[in-house]
């Protein structure tokens, strides 16, 4: 098994896990896999950012963008707190990409998406047009779903992708409830709940055009997303969009916009 | 099943003669509309080539264990060999079915038992002495029960469902020390997990599970489709270890 096309993933990592043992999570172990499975572009937000400390972990990233500019995209992963670091890490690691890339993970930096610390990181992202991935789960006090969408109103600049889009089925129904309702935002596919029928439900009550292929790599498997979208009843036309067509369009319009 | 009949991402799965560990059957009060009758059921299977399945049925894990065996009795044929409902109070009952396996619903919001000796100990000790392969879900069995377990029936066969991806720091240390435990595929998910625990332990603890009709099957074939491990060993998790731990019972 194997993408028909080469496919723009919008969901990676960089690093190894606190909670169980990492394998072969170093990034040429990963573009060994990302060949595999015809992964052309992998965009990656590093796990020391998202669980321990964002400006040692966002240098990680910018070393294996120096390295490997044609395989990874990198998002500046940053956290609420302490106050005034998140804008000096979008700052400093602003050459990465036009738009900017930004990587929110509020479970676990413990701290709610919607609260006042994230305000200027938000501005930030509308003034940019940047592409925010948010670690998203159903119902959670802190990264539920269903506090996005206020958020995408209110930064209706800002192109929000709901990471895992809930992980569950509940937590999927919570992100077709704010994407249907906010152009801005986008569902992302990966997560380690795989239910039956839930990507044909996701573009018919979005359409095709607004669902990412995200593997999670090296966390989850890739493979895994990959023989679910593979498998779905969708058409090829919509198959390509998600695998590809779609990550590769918001980042395009995003540095035309920017440019403008 | 027509080899036409199979996704075409899945198309050599038909020759692996895969043998699924972790199916339900029948309606559900939980799932909806996930869940599937008999015939939706092996169409599904069809369309990835899996040739037979372990299953087990809603109702005897949402209501009544007899209720639903009765229920999955009616069901089963060549292509799905039963997991009976098993509880402690009920080897009257189960007995006569000459289980090959039977799948345990220790949860409190299931049939509320405890999985200690003081409660289950009769009962395990009848599925250990006719090899009766036994299925529990992690969800419903604390680790240091299920260590206990494993460790008081050594020779009870144990197929331990949907262990999630984050659990090796429990898990390898009991593969050591208990080779009667085995786990299913359906949620072992994470990055080169498989091809990693093959490199460690060997396909023969590994059973593929699919989790139909609640997963797509596509995402655990996916993964053991694109696993960097021998043709030898892809074939083991399909399918053989399970023929293995089953035919121990019929010897």
């Amino acid at each position: 098994m194997r993408s028909p096309i080469p496919i723009f993933d919008c969901h990676g990592h960089l690093g190894t896990h606190p909670d169980f043992p990492a394998w072969k999570q170093g990034y040429e172990d990963m573009l060994q896999v990302m060949d595999l499975l015809n992964v052309e572009v992998l965009a990656i937000t590093s796990t020391l950012a998202c669980s321990n400390d964002c400006p040692r972990g966002n240098a990680e990233v910018a070393e294996v963008l120096r390295k490997y500019p044609q395989r990874f995209r990198g998002y500046i992963t940053v956290n609420p707190r302490p106050p005034g670091e998140a804008l000096e890490e979008l700052e400093r690691w602003s050459y990465f990409h036009r738009p900017p890339l930004i990587k929110l993970h509020p479970e676990c930096h413990q701290y709610p998406v919607d609260g006042d610390y994230y305000r200027p990181i938000w501005d930030y992202a509308n003034q940019t047009h940047a592409v925010v991935l948010v670690h998203t789960w159903d119902s959670d006090p802190k990264c539920g779903p269903l506090l996005l969408g206020p958020i995408a109103h209110a930064f209706p600049q800002a192109k929000i992708i709901l990471g895992h889009s809930g992980v569950t089925w509940r937590g999927y129904e919570q992100s077709f409830t704010v994407a249907a309702d906010a152009s801005n935002t986008f569902l992302d596919i990966t997560g380690s709940q795989s239910h039956r029928t839930i990507i044909e439900r996701a573009v018919a009550r979005l359409g095709a055009h607004r669902v990412l292929f995200g593997s999670d790599m090296p966390y989850l498997e890739a493979a895994m997303v990959l023989g679910r979208l593979l498998s779905a009843r969708i058409s090829d036309e919509d198959r390509e969009k998600i695998l590809r067509g779609n990550f590769a369009r918001l980042l395009e319009e995003g540095r035309e916009k920017m440019e403008s | 099943m027509s080899a036409s009949a199979i996704d075409p991402a899945f198309g050599e799965v038909a020759t692996w003669n895969v043998f699924d560990a972790n199916v339900r059957v029948g309606h559900s009060g939980i799932y909806g509309e996930l869940a599937l009758e008999t015939d939706e059921l092996l169409k599904e299977m069809d369309r990835f080539g899996i040739q037979r399945a372990l299953v087990s049925h809603f109702a005897g894990e949402e209501y009544d264990a007899e209720e639903g065996n009765n229920l999955l009795a009616g069901e089963c044929q060549e292509r799905l060999t039963p997991a009976w409902a098993a509880l402690p109070d009920h080897l009257q009952e189960l007995a006569p079915r000459h289980p090959m396996a039977v799948r345990l619903s220790y949860g409190v919001k299931k049939h509320n038992f405890s999985s200690a000796p003081w409660c289950s100990g009769e009962l395990y000790e009848y599925l250990q002495e006719h090899s009766v392969l036994t299925l529990m879900a992690r969800e419903d069995i604390e680790w240091d029960s299920l260590a206990r377990l494993l460790g008081n029936f050594p020779r009870l066969p144990v197929l331990l469902l949907e262990t999630g991806y984050r659990a090796e720091r429990y898990l390898f240390p009991l593969f050591k020390r208990h080779p009667n435990l085995h786990i299913d595929t359906s949620t072992y998910v994470a990055h080169r997990q498989l091809e990693s625990f093959v490199d460690k332990f060997g396909p023969e603890r590994l059973a593929f599970g699919s989790r139909l009709p609640l997963y797509t099957a596509g995402a655990a074939l996916g993964v053991l489709a694109t696993a960097r491990i021998s043709d030898e060993a892809r074939l083991s998790i399909a399918g053989g270890t399970l023929r293995r731990l089953l035919r121990r019972k019929s010897q």
